[in-house]
């Protein structure tokens, strides 16, 4: 049996014989043992990192050219991508042992993230939200203003992190660096490891910058530390459930920028235009991508897709071919270790489905072999959003005219964010303009729900825009050293 | 309205006659045997649980042992009404935790069917709540079947106090308002003439009484033999209340021993009742530990949550219950509890799906959280 002990925080090597009394947690893996370590977390060791990380970052990070951020970040993510990376080989046995998620779950979840961290799209992404990105380093002329401007990021991002998706804090940890802020983020109970192993890869790559850089846990709504945090932030990242933003938001001061990504809910549409023979392997297979990917436990999952009828392939038929998907990627990317309740929650469900389907309603229900590996139901649209219990579990709601499911959707408002769209033909347009105004802040092919690409307005938000503050130059002539004025 | 069939009543007399046994009658082989029995019924008259059971390759003919009775999971009655004799429903009850009440379970009951139920009533209460035989004014902090028709608390509540209940035993929960000052005069009255009560209800209504007391300064030292019955639990909702606390407010507020605060796991979904031993093992001088006792024409056993497979005894897993008395609807329910089994019974450990508690229990909360006037 191997044992690996690992660290729920990162602190910059200066203050690491700063931290004090671990303790430690065992969990028990296949195979593997886990002894995670705790730190205790004091509100004036807190102050003695936020401090270090923004004289760090004075000293550094803000000097830093962007483009050599982006190379760190580019080759972080590649180290991640590579599989004989050992870092990524620590997180593999830690993740699933911790989580629960399996093994090959995890596996998945560091290559989507990771791939869409490359260069060129860290690139991209600045450059659709600021434009030049050379606007971080130094005042650029900027045609739009006819003057010079220059960007500057906050001094700290708190960042606090959610336990749904492993290998997710790699994205705030970037998004800080790009603005050049230091960041402290705090992990989440659930999943407390791949951010300090990530951190390890920026201190490989540039041990400088790793030191604007920090990961601690401390326990929800622990005033002292909590408060010692929030106010030496400038800024703050909020993931999580309504109950954790609520007991922190009233603690932040209105000086502070707050970004809250809270609970979402994804769907998809397939319109009776693309259920066709010909193609129906690949789009099952491509919607139980979307259905299983993280567990479905991501923000960006689908809790349904809506079938129009009247297609070469009925609903139903889809269904079925989707079960049969479902089972095929359960078999490459088994569903993770879940509570009693949420397994608990899927049989209950199920029995409804099973006994509405014998009482001779339009409904149907296909199930994994053994267990609560995944469902798929189908009936038809009954008027109203059901969330999906999740952990593989998809509804497929059969709607006579796509435009039929804005009702639905409606309803869920504020938590409209992710959809996946393949109508092919005329309507598409307007259908996903309908979307917007709803509010959906992404819209993707089936398949692809789970890996946004980097350049996504985030929540319909610019993620990386959001937390500059701009100088601009607004005078006639043109200024030594600040380039030329067209 | 039509009479119950004849093999409907055949069967309903020879339930009767085993609850009547009371519940130190333990006879395995006539409780497997009626089980059986109930479930043949079921299976011949519930068209859409015996086409259930096929699919599972399930029916009377090839099973022989109670334990393999396919089980309907509590959240069926959400969407289907699912009873033998639809036609000869008297009372449907309707589980809570929700305002929807699309989303409530329903629960019908015939003639036979509330029979059955008031002769569990009966027994188990005469055995778990009062041990010793003693009639008290019974005091409920839960509305009456006339304000809650639909609720199955409010129709057991009824039948304790008419089998157990002196004159002035009352429900307390208006359409209004708890009737709070009611409550406390009652109780002043029996400390006056040291003439015991029992205090019944929902876990949450005591919980609101409780912090009443704490807010006005109360305080009761009820006559020794009074004791509390209250069901559902705490978790979710008003606070986190814990057993122990609880079992402290009763002692601090009402004078009550611990032995005499009694608790008792009902639903909706089950005729019968399950208590906990506490009263009756401190009145008969037995040193077991505390657990919920199954009657004996019930049965509880734990699944795997994932695969609903029966587990061993000693691990942690969703309760099932098996009750004859459900002769009216269907026998083994699956339920969404947590739970253990024990050597004197099972152990509950709360909603295995979210923390939602009970449902009629905070129905209750809702009912009696007092408004305060001016």
């Amino acid at each position: 049996m191997e044992t690996i002990e690992i660290d729920a925080y990162y602190v910059p090597p200066d203050l690491r014989n700063q931290v004090k009394a671990f303790r430690i947690e065992a969990y028990q893996g296949e195979g593997v043992t886990i002894h995670l370590k705790i730190p205790s977390v004091s509100r004036s060791f807190v102050e003695t990192l936020t401090d270090h990380l923004k004289v760090n970052r004075r000293l550094y990070l803000s000097r830093l050219p962007v483009e050599r951020i982006i190379d760190v970040l580019d080759e972080a993510s590649r180290k991640w991508l590579d599989k004989r990376y050992l870092l990524r080989e620590i997180a593999l046995k830690t993740i699933p042992t911790i989580t629960g998620f399996s093994r090959e779950g995890v596996e998945a979840s560091i290559h989507a993230e990771m791939e869409s961290s490359l260069r060129e799209d860290i690139w991209r992404a600045l450059c659709s939200e600021i434009k030049n990105p050379l606007y971080l380093d130094d005042f650029q002329y900027s045609p739009e203003l006819n003057g010079y401007t220059r960007a500057f990021g906050p001094e700290l991002i708190v960042s606090i992190f959610s336990e749904n998706i492993p290998a997710l804090p790699h994205l705030l940890f970037m998004r800080s660096l790009l603005v050049k802020a230091a960041c402290l983020g705090k992990v989440a109970r659930g999943e407390p490891t791949f951010a300090p192993l990530y951190l390890k890869t920026i201190e490989e790559i540039d041990p400088e910058m790793a030191k604007s850089l920090a990961v601690l846990y401390w326990k929800g709504g622990e005033d002292d530390v909590e408060e010692a945090v929030i106010n030496q932030s400038d800024a703050v990242i909020l993931f999580g459930s309504v109950e954790a933003c609520q007991s922190l938001l009233p603690k932040i001061p209105r000086k502070v920028r707050t970004l809250i990504h809270g609970h979402k809910l994804g769907f998809g549409v397939i319109g009776r235009r693309r259920l066709t023979q010909q193609g129906l392997e690949e789009l099952a297979s491509a919607v139980a991508q979307d259905c299983s990917m993280f567990d479905q436990q991501a923000c960006l999952a689908p809790h349904v897709y809506y079938l129009e009828e009247g297609g070469e392939v009925t609903p139903k038929e889809f269904g079925q071919a989707l079960a049969k998907a479902m089972e095929a990627i359960n078999i490459k990317m088994p569903r993770g270790k879940i509570s009693p309740g949420e397994a608990s929650a899927i049989n209950q469900l199920r029995a409804q489905y099973e006994f509405r389907e014998l009482g001779g309603k339009e409904v149907l229900l296909w199930a994994s072999p053994r267990g609560t590996d995944w469902t798929v139901v189908y009936e038809r649209d009954s008027g109203t959003f059901s969330p999906s219990p999740l952990n593989r579990f998809i509804r497929l709601i059969g709607v006579e005219n796509i435009f039929q499911v804005f009702p639905n959707i409606k309803s869920i408002g504020p938590h409209l964010q992710n959809a996946a769209v393949a109508i092919g033909d005329e309507r598409e347009k307007e259908f996903m303009g309908r979307l917007g105004e709803l509010g959906v802040a992404r819209i993707t092919s089936p398949g692809k729900m789970s890996v946004p690409s980097m350049m996504w307005h985030h929540d319909g938000i610019s993620p990386l825009a959001f937390f500059l503050r701009w100088c601009d130059v607004e005078k006639k002539e043109e200024i030594e050293g600040m380039g030329k004025k067209e | 309205m039509k009479e119950l069939p004849e093999e409907v009543l055949d069967l309903d007399e020879k339930i009767i006659a085993f609850i009547r046994r009371g519940i130190d009658h333990q006879d395995s082989r006539e409780f497997n045997r009626l089980a059986l029995n109930v479930f043949e019924l079921q299976f011949k008259y519930i068209s859409i649980y015996r086409r259930y059971c096929e699919k599972r390759g399930i029916d009377p003919e090839n099973i022989s042992s109670w334990e393999r009775i396919p089980a309907l999971p509590t959240d069926v009655f959400k969407v289907m009404e699912l009873s033998l004799l639809p036609a000869q429903t008297v009372r449907t009850f309707m589980t809570s935790g929700t305002k929807r009440p699309e989303e409530r379970g329903k629960v019908r009951y015939d003639e036979g069917g509330l029979r059955l139920m008031d002769a569990t009533i009966y027994e188990a209460a005469s055995a778990f709540l009062f041990p010793d035989g003693i009639r008290t004014t019974i005091l409920i902090i839960a509305p009456s079947p006339e304000i809650a028709p639909s609720m199955i608390m409010a129709y057991g509540m009824n039948r304790l106090m008419e089998y157990f209940g002196s004159s002035r035993s009352r429900f307390l929960v208006g359409k209004e308002k708890f009737e709070v000052q009611v409550l406390v005069d009652e109780l002043r009255r029996s400390e006056g003439e040291g003439t015991p009560v029992t205090v019944c209800g929902g876990s949450f209504g005591f919980v609101n009484f409780f912090d009443y007391c704490r807010e006005k300064g109360l305080k009761f030292k009820l006559p020794s033999h009074s004791r509390t019955l209250d069901a559902g639990g705490f978790k979710g909702r008003s606070r986190e209340g814990k057993r122990e606390e609880f079992l402290n407010d009763c002692e601090e507020f009402l004078g009550i021993k611990r032995d005499y605060s009694v608790n008792l796991l009902g639903m909706t979904e089950m005729s019968s009742q399950f208590y906990d031993n506490g009263l009756r093992n401190a009145y008969k001088g037995l040193d077991i530990p505390k657990a919920k006792i199954n009657p004996p024409w019930t049965r509880t056993q734990t699944v795997d949550p994932d695969t609903l497979e029966p587990l061993s005894a000693d691990k942690v897993g969703l309760l099932r219950h098996v009750d004859l008395a459900n002769r009216g609807t269907i026998l083994a329910i699956q339920t969404d509890d947590l739970g253990k089994m024990t050597p004197e019974g099972f152990e509950i450990f709360g909603r295995a799906k979210g923390d939602v508690t009970r449902g009629c229990s905070l129905t209750i909360d809702e009912m009696t959280h007092i408004k305060q006037e001016g």
